[in-house]
């Protein structure tokens, strides 16, 4: 199980198509301006997610679980009807638990309390009973299903690559042998052997694309190790050292776009014939990978089109939302975009803020209530709004 | 707008109509399945045996986890981490030999796992031959046991699951003789842990089923300790008594792990005295020093194999293997698994019952009847059942306290604390002396 994703509750019962999400937001989408403000509550979500994971010290891959019990529980709930807020510290507190590194509950009340008060964020309204939260996880255990157990691309990265000159298992500490050894764990996707070669900043970029996957509805569609292969892919457009390395190998095909690197068949095996046996191919290492590339550049291309989203999504009082990496990556996407045309109006460029988004919630929960308590006239309006973005739209 | 009213409970109860949708679409324990009676009580709450009200009728187990209480008012206060860990695991895995979680039900502040039943356990056939019919174990059938028990085990290990609580009371047989690994309570994944084990639980396994490197102390353990367990079990079902059956020391007032004596000397007297030569890593065990005061033994377990398992060169060289001190010399549960002792006749077989006389198979669990309103939540305590629980409160390894639904002990019936009748009360008793 811990090996084998494909027996897994995570393959069996949680990888869903974009139908399911986009009926999961059909009640929300009814009171937003414009449905592009739910993607942005991704981000505004894992963002708090990731907050108050770091402010109670829990480890990189307990708050990407808690960040996939927090979609997966939104798959079946409503925005406007919960309040997602005691969501988040639920999903911080039985991740820690799931991922065996438990925290005291009230802990997590103290510091969402005190992470959700902020002004940027403006909710004053956390309770600070801890029961409230015992509650709550009680909930989201029954809607999680009791699945509990998450995979994660992070493994999939460190068992397919490995840092240049490190040739040590990638493993944490605790163990010594204990069925930890690249051996055991199955490479049920390859069909090459070995591993692929990053230079450390390479592999720290891999593993920040991972990160900011968890912002958008990435991990609800597609199985991790795929994930993790598109963060591979990524890594060879974005990070620069990583890129020149396979920059020489794309030299030689006929038009060469280094926005898309789409692996050309025949540039590879040109390369490859030329390439010393010593010099590892990542390409060629890539396409051994027994995967669908064009599912990889799916993902390849939700990615960017997260980072396109997460430019507008702005801290008041920070210039970046975003680690420095991330900003710079976001850099040098642009410029590799630079050529595609911008159907971007002014509008779909506006910036959107924590706060608003904070108000925004609040807002939809009171209207869902009017519409509840006064069936009569609350439903109406909601489809006429619908109505009528349709309308503007064509 | 909102009338106050409705801005209030946005304000203070937010939750309150995602709440009162999912109560009234959740199916209750009650409306699903029929309790027949009250099974064991142990730390983590009680055991029902219960028949679904589908068509099948089928028999269950529900494991009632104990709803935490602040006075008299039963409240939320968090699901515990054992509580996280036997769902968790349980929802990953599907295995013949391992007990098959149907499904977990929570209602009104308290976890029901809904497991399939098993009649009988390792620990109520050692009890019925001892107690009952006083011979041993026909090797036939000692033999599908512990075959079938490692089965279940090559499959945990191959998911990285650690058991940590392998024991007779937590492994369970089916009617027809099918071995199921029951209570994964204390198990964990040990694939790239956050932390290091000995972090999350101080104390793992069973005192008498405890291996020498956690005796000894040790920070880092690994599958080896439950493959020391199924030695452990194994020899226990060829004489009907434990083998290493030693005086737990308890923690001190500061939760300090003291060194384990007695069980150490228990061990020793049949195994020998570990040699440096055997197991190099012993000098690195923090409890070596302790060890070495401790008198010198030469070892008997082939002489001990020749009463207990008389004939069976094969099997004395299973046992010895799984009790080899050096954690990486010990048997592997697969390696275990192929040994020559299960090519040789009597061969294991799928029912473990199948060749032996029908008085033979120990009687059907008991339940009792007068605890099962307690399954309604606000439940009245009994006092003696209050006692049980008590005693079973004081340590969490202790041997006779029951972990798994199977067990007999700590709860054998309601009047099983009162040393009258009955088998939980002889059982228990015999294990006390």
């Amino acid at each position: 199980m811990a090996t084998d994703f494909w027996a897994s509750s995570h393959h069996k019962r949680w990888i869903v198509d974009r139908a399911t999400l986009k009926q999961a937001r059909a009640d929300d989408v009814q009171y937003v301006d414009d449905p592009e403000y739910l993607d942005f509550l991704s981000i505004y979500f894992a963002d708090l997610i990731s907050k108050l994971g770091k402010k109670l010290s829990l480890r990189q891959r307990v708050i990407a679980t808690a960040t996939v019990f927090f979609k997966r529980f939104y798959l079946k709930n409503h925005y406007c009807e919960t309040d997602p807020f005691i969501v988040i510290a639920a999903c911080c507190y039985v991740a820690a638990k799931a991922e065996e590194s438990p925290i005291h509950i009230k802990n997590v009340v103290a510091e969402a309390r005190s992470l959700f008060s902020q002004d940027i964020y403006g909710i004053k309204t956390f309770p600070s009973d801890n029961s409230k939260l015992a509650e709550m996880e009680f909930y989201l255990v029954d809607d999680l299903e009791c699945d509990l157990t998450v995979f994660h691309p992070y493994r999939s990265l460190l068992t397919l690559c490995r840092k240049e000159g490190d040739h040590d298992e990638e493993t944490e500490a605790g163990e010594l042998g204990v069925g930890i050894g690249g051996d055991e764990g199955p490479r049920y996707w390859g069909s090459g052997d070995g591993q692929l070669q990053l230079k450390e900043g390479a592999l720290q970029t891999a593993w920040f694309i991972i990160n900011d996957t968890y912002r958008s509805d990435i991990c609800l569609l597609y199985p991790p190790h795929v994930i993790a292969i598109a963060a591979i892919y990524l890594t060879f457009i974005l990070d620069g050292n990583a890129r020149a390395t396979v920059t020489p190998l794309l030299q030689s095909s006929e038009s060469s776009s280094p926005d898309l690197p789409q692996p050309r068949r025949s540039s590879r095996q040109a390369s490859h014939a030329d390439a010393s046996k010593k010099v590892q191919d990542p390409i060629d290492f890539l396409a051994g990978l027994n995967v669908s590339f064009p599912l990889v550049a799916t993902i390849a291309q939700d990615i960017i089109a997260l980072y396109k989203r997460w430019e507008r999504y702005k801290e008041d009082e920070k210039p970046s939302p975003l680690g420095s990496l991330s900003a710079g990556m976001k850099r040098s996407l642009s410029h590799s975009n630079a050529g595609t045309p911008r159907e971007a109006s002014v509008g779909t460029d506006a910036i959107v803020t924590p706060g608003f988004l904070s108000s925004l919630l609040l807002k939809i929960r009171e209207a869902r209530w009017t519409d509840i308590a006064h069936p009569g006239s609350g439903r109406p309006v909601a489809v006429n709004k619908m109505l009528e973005r349709a309308q503007a739209v064509g | 707008m909102l009338d106050e009213w409705s801005s209030n409970i946005l304000q203070h109860d937010p939750m309150r109509m995602y709440r009162a949708k999912r109560d009234s679409t959740r199916r209750t324990v009650s409306s699903k399945y029929h309790i027949l009676g009250f099974i064991s009580s142990g730390t983590y709450g009680r055991v029902y045996k219960a028949q679904s009200n589908d068509d099948d009728g089928k028999i269950h187990a529900i494991k009632k986890f104990k709803p935490d209480k602040e006075g008299d008012v039963i409240t939320y206060t968090g699901i515990s981490q054992s509580a996280i860990r036997e769902i968790a695991l349980n929802r990953e895995i599907e295995h013949e030999n391992v007990v098959a979680l149907k499904e977990v039900i929570l209602e009104d502040k308290a976890i029901y796992m809904v497991f399939d039943y098993a009649e009988h356990d390792f620990l109520q056939v050692i009890h019925h031959h001892s107690q009952t019919i006083r011979t041993q174990i026909h090797v036939a059938m000692l033999k599908s046991l512990t075959y079938q028990l490692l089965n279940g085990l090559v499959y945990l290990h191959s998911c990285h699951i650690l058991h940590r609580d392998l024991k007779p009371a937590n492994i369970l047989i089916t009617s027809s003789g099918v071995v199921k690994i029951g209570d994964l309570g204390l198990a964990r994944l040990i694939y790239q842990p956050l932390q290091p084990l000995f972090a999350g639980d101080k104390v793992v396994v069973t005192i008498w089923y405890r291996a020498p490197e956690l005796l000894m102390g040790a920070k880092h353990y690994n599958k080896a300790i439950d493959c020391w367990a199924v030695g452990c079990v194994m020899a226990e079902l060829a004489q009907c008594r434990p083998i290493f059956k030693g005086e737990e020391a308890k923690l001190d007032s500061k939760k300090n792990v003291p060194f384990q004596r007695d069980q150490l000397l228990k061990i020793l007297d049949i195994l020998g005295t570990p040699k440096e030569s055997d197991w190099p890593g012993i000098v690195d065990m923090p409890e070596y020093q302790n060890v070495k005061r401790l008198d010198l033994f030469s070892g008997q377990l082939a002489q001990w194999c020749r009463v207990r398992l008389p004939g069976q060169q094969l099997g004395y060289d299973l046992l010895n293997k799984l009790f080899q001190y050096d954690p990486d010399k010990r048997l592997t549960a697969r390696a275990a698994l192929n040994h020559p002792w299960f090519e040789e006749d009597p061969k294991p077989t799928w029912n473990a019952f199948q060749s032996i006389p029908a008085h033979q198979i120990p009687p059907p669990r008991r339940i009792t009847q007068d605890d099962a309103p307690s399954m309604v939540p606000m439940a009245s305590q009994q006092p003696h059942q209050g006692h049980a629980q008590v005693s079973a409160f004081q340590s969490q390894s202790k041997p006779g306290s029951s972990a798994s639904f199977a067990s007999l002990s700590g709860g054998g019936g309601p009047y099983g604390g009162q040393g009258g009748n009955g088998n939980g009360a002889g059982r228990k008793k015999a294990r006390m002396g």
